[in-house]
């Protein structure tokens, strides 16, 4: 490897942080000086990232950089090291895209707020926490940056202290959030006592000569809830909802974008690599379980949603439980379509954030019920969100669905070969959440975008080009690695998928060449399995494509030659010249303000589970002590169970 | 260029475009007066499909105040290609979709969703309250079939793959349909005798016929999600409603009565045909003259209990290797 492609892991975050504090120093009297500096941070972190991608990904090298040169001395790493492999870099990817697409956003979408450099230095501050999160290779360093990630995210959601709930919220996720740090901590600390490491690849070899030692089952435990309430994981979600519903839409994107797959990246690296353990049925049922039940929990309880953001939060969840469903599964099949979708999640639900956020930026409002008709004032932003409906709906020939095809795939096989129930019916939760996801963004689109035009947002104009260009580019994406799953799978999934199952690999990087082999590690238990199915997006773009010629060929000869029959009302018509024929069929009434609101759809599905909803309602109450006390009480219950079961 | 003319007439005239709407014409007629009959009326010619369609062409179009007129437009025209693409990927005559290697039973799965995704978009773009209750209520009608549907795909599905030693082909027809060559039709397999029913049950709510058609409902809702719908426009949702009869009992063919092939193409064909309308009668003209439309809850309720249920019942069976 060019020695110096080794220092872009370390250059890639420093630059971030080094951003947060230079903007501090210059951004307090020059906007420009303040904007050009986070402007050079995000895109230098990006392209740091985009140059590891042919070494890392393409080469499958491994690049291990010691801080300080403290290199490991006869077997024990003592010095601090960043290790970044196709999988580190896939989420390196992920989280260097987002940030900049955040960034970008936020030059314009934050032009209301004031003490901006505050925003500016904690927004690059979490950027590089998480950044540095996804590539170290050492445990207590994940730890900090947990800890960083967590405190400036609160800060951030806290930001607009003038909005309804942002104090709450921001306290609601700072108490629960330091849970589950907490828990990370307690499990560092009990595998550092059984250990005396914290080289994530040192504790990858030494961990299965652990056996039933039942300070590290512990551990295991710890770690998981730990990193499952970074991700929001059911039962933590009602945090999320309450901090994106207040957060700005540029730092709902990080939350849900990437914050979350912190969490996600953090279970793959303890289930894959540290404890090697995901073959074992019960760990198996662990993951997949709480992924499962985090799906259907948060779909459903998106549909009681009145505020758009508050919507797409439970839905990030919903999400984000899918990737942890089949990461559980424990085959190559589904880590390459959970790490597909993860990549989908991140894409889809910013472009859909940063909708929402352009909706609050014009009109001041994320009320499902009084907002409508958008679509007339704001076109652009309404065809951006259609098309992250319809990717996170799954909807062919989106990225959504590529992904989710493969997670059905992935879970109904693994149901078929281990003989197992289990994982048939986890298929058909996943499938009917699907559906559920979109008929919560049915109601979006017809309480906010389309319907009628309330009064008060006649004025309302199309967000400017700033803002359009960053949701621009996520939904090119979205269509883009909708339309070419094989090219997604050969350059991002398989490199990331193949260095979570070579394991040797990882850890002889870091510790030297044959340190695995003497610890008895040889290759993880990932069992390789062909992908089975057909479907090949650009095919079927192009028979649609032929159809619609073929339908519009028709059209055009069988139609008379004359447009009058075409009535469109004018634009401009005064009130004189408003015809009647032209409004909404009233039943013969006279035509009144009517639109359906949010809360006023689907009546007739909630009111056939509105014993479940009332039960969820009150199971959601709001108070900060009931949610810890449900952590509280989900960490200790997976203890019992893994140092029982283990 | 053979090859290219080969693959125009299997997008234009069979089984694509052409045929489907042939088909949905004959389907949407025999029905109308097989209804009729039953009704104790005349019924209307047998072509009345087509009519209608021909009629709605010729009127005027008024679109909306309220309107979106993009997608108020692009809505139908999206829906009804996307439903003759699944047509090409059914492997309705001698065993081969005219377009292999494209999609599977999944995919299927969702290009029907998208058929009814774009009616419900076109509606909410009308921006009439009309449309947006009926917009609500297609989707309740969409979460209702879609369990039982689901259920119903992982059945054959793994029954079709635990008998395939070689790769396994998750989802595929083509392998649902080698399968019933060599073992028979699954519709003799007795565990799936309930998820067939089933299906049975899921069609007449994919289509949206009369029981089930509380998205439309003209007494209540005025027609629901075409309420501001005119003229040609509506002429194209009218036609993917007939088309969508004939996928739905072309699939419940594939699904459950593939795999017979007397290697004689005309005859498939004509087998095939006689299958359908068979099935039109059996799942919508029945339900459509005995009953009155159902509820919205009582149509969500009735899928998730009993239509699962059922699904279910050969799901476990299937399971258990019965």
């Amino acid at each position: 490897m060019n020695s110096f492609l080794q220092n872009f892991p370390i250059l890639a975050i420093m630059t971030l942080f080094v951003g947060a504090f230079v903007t501090s120093l210059v951004g307090r009297r020059n906007a420009v000086a303040r904007n050009v500096v986070v402007a050079i941070s995000v895109t230098g972190a990006l392209a740091m990232m985009l140059a590891l991608i042919k070494p890392v990904l393409l080469d499958g090298q491994i690049v291990a950089y010691w801080l300080g040169g403290w290199t490991p001395v006869e077997g024990w790493a003592i010095g601090i090291s960043l290790e970044v492999d196709a999988l580190s870099l896939f989420f390196g990817l992920i989280v260097t895209v987002a940030v900049f697409v955040s960034g970008i956003y936020s030059f314009t979408y934050m032009n209301h707020d004031d003490s901006l450099v505050n925003y500016y230095t904690l927004f690059l501050m979490l950027s590089g926490s998480v950044l540095g999160l996804v590539l170290s290779g050492d445990l207590f360093n994940i730890f900090v940056m947990i800890e960083i990630m967590t405190f400036t995210a609160v800060a951030l959601t806290a930001f607009r202290t003038s909005y309804e709930g942002a104090l709450e919220g921001a306290l609601k996720y700072l108490v629960v959030g330091s849970l589950g740090s907490t828990s990370v901590l307690l499990g560092i600390a009990m595998i550092y006592s059984q250990l005396h490491t914290l080289n994530l690849a040192q504790i990858a070899a030494l961990i299965p000569g652990q056996g039933g030692n039942l300070v590290t089952i512990a551990a295991f435990a710890f770690l998981f809830m730990g990193f499952g309430t970074k991700a929001f994981l059911f039962p933590f979600h009602p945090l999320a909802a309450d901090a994106h519903a207040v957060a700005p839409a540029s730092i709902s994107l990080m939350i849900s974008g990437v914050l979350t797959k912190c969490g996600v990246y953090g279970i793959i690296r303890l289930v894959y690599v540290l404890y090697q353990n995901i073959n074992t049925p019960f760990v198996s049922y662990l993951v997949t379980g709480f992924g499962a039940v985090s799906m259907f929990v948060c779909v459903t309880m998106a549909f009681n949603q009145h505020n758009f953001k508050r919507l797409l939060a439970f839905h990030s969840i919903s999400q984000v439980g899918y990737v942890i469903t089949v990461v559980g599964l424990g085959s190559a099949l589904g880590l390459s379509a959970g790490l597909y979708h993860a990549m989908n999640h991140t894409i889809f639900k910013g472009l859909l954030f940063l909708t929402a956020g352009a909706v609050q930026h014009q009109t001041g409002s994320l009320d499902l019920d009084s907002l409508g008709g958008l679509s007339k004032k704001m076109p652009k932003t309404t065809l951006l969100f259609l098309i992250g409906a319809a990717s996170i709906s799954g909807l062919p020939p989106f990225n959504g669905f590529a992904s989710k095809w493969l997670i059905y795939q992935a879970a109904f096989l693994k149901g078929v070969y281990d003989g197992n129930f289990f994982y048939i019916m986890v298929a058909v939760v996943a499938l009917i959440t699907s559906v559920l996801t979109l008929a919560s963004f049915v109601k979006v689109s017809q309480s906010v975008f389309f319907g009628q035009l309330p009064e008060q947002y006649r004025e309302v104009r199309e967000v400017p080009l700033a803002m359009r260009l960053p949701m621009w580019v996520l939904a090119v994406l979205c269509v883009v690695t909708g339309l070419f799953p094989n090219f997604v799978q050969t350059y991002l999934l398989t490199p990331a998928v193949s260095a979570v199952a070579n394991l040797t690999a990882y850890i002889d990087s870091a510790m030297g060449a044959g340190y695995a082999a003497a610890h008895g590690i040889y290759v993880s238990g990932l069992t390789e399995v062909p992908i089975t199915g057909v479907w090949n997006p650009v095919s079927w773009l192009l028979l649609l494509f032929c159809v619609t010629c073929g339908v519009a060929i028709v059209a055009l000869l069988a139609s008379p030659n004359d447009n009058s029959k075409l009535h469109i009302s004018s634009k401009d018509e005064t009130a004189e010249e408003r015809d009647d024929k032209y409004e909404s069929f009233f039943s013969g009434e006279e035509a009144l303000y009517s639109q359906v609101g949010g809360s006023d759809l689907f009546w007739g599905f909630k009111h056939s589970w509105r014993k479940y909803f009332s039960f969820m309602h009150d199971w959601h109450s709001g108070i900060v002590n009931d949610y810890t006390l449900y952590g509280v009480v989900a960490i200790a219950l997976v203890l019992l169970v893994c140092v029982i079961v283990l | 260029m053979t090859a290219l003319l080969w693959n125009l007439f299997y997008v234009l005239i069979f089984p694509g475009l052409f045929f489907c709407i042939l088909m949905g014409i004959l389907l949407s007629g025999l029905d109308r007066i097989w209804v009729a009959r039953m009704q104790r009326r005349v019924g209307p010619p047998l072509l009345q499909g087509w009519y209608d369609f021909l009629k709605c062409c010729g009127k005027e179009t008024i679109v909306p105040r309220h309107a979106k007129k993009a997608v108020y437009f692009a809505a139908p025209v999206v829906g009804f290609a996307a439903l003759i693409t699944i047509a090409l990927f059914l492997p309705v005559v001698g065993g081969k979709p005219a377009f292999s290697g494209t999609a599977d039973l999944v995919v299927i799965l969702y290009l029907l969703t998208l058929v009814s995704v774009c009616m419900i978009v076109g509606a909410a773009a009308s921006g009439s309250p009309f449309a947006g209750v009926g917009l609500s209520r297609e989707m309740v009608a969409m979460i209702s079939y879609e369990l039982p549907f689901v259920l119903v795909i992982l059945a054959i599905s793994k029954v079709t793959l635990t008998a395939d030693s070689g790769l396994p082909m998750t989802f595929s027809l083509q392998a649902i349909w080698d399968y019933q060559t060599v073992n028979g039709p699954l519709i003799a397999h007795w565990s799936l005798i309930p998820a067939a029913i089933a299906l049975l049950f899921v069609i007449p709510c994919e289509v949206g016929m009369h029981p089930f058609d509380i998205a439309e409902a003209e007494t209540e809702i005025c027609e629901g999600t075409l309420s501001e719908y005119s003229g040609p426009p509506l002429a194209v949702f009218r036609l993917t409603h007939m088309v969508k009869m004939y996928i739905m009992t072309a699939l419940f063919y594939v699904l459950f009565l593939g795999g017979i092939s007397t290697g004689i193409v005309a005859v498939d064909v004509v087998i095939f045909i006689l299958v359908c309308v068979l099935l039109t009668f059996i799942t919508m003209s029945l339900p459509h003259a005995a009953c009155a439309r159902f509820k919205v809850e009582q149509v969500f309720q009735f899928y998730w209990t009993f239509v699962a249920g059922l699904a279910l019942i050969s799901l476990i069976l299937v399971w258990l290797g019965l």
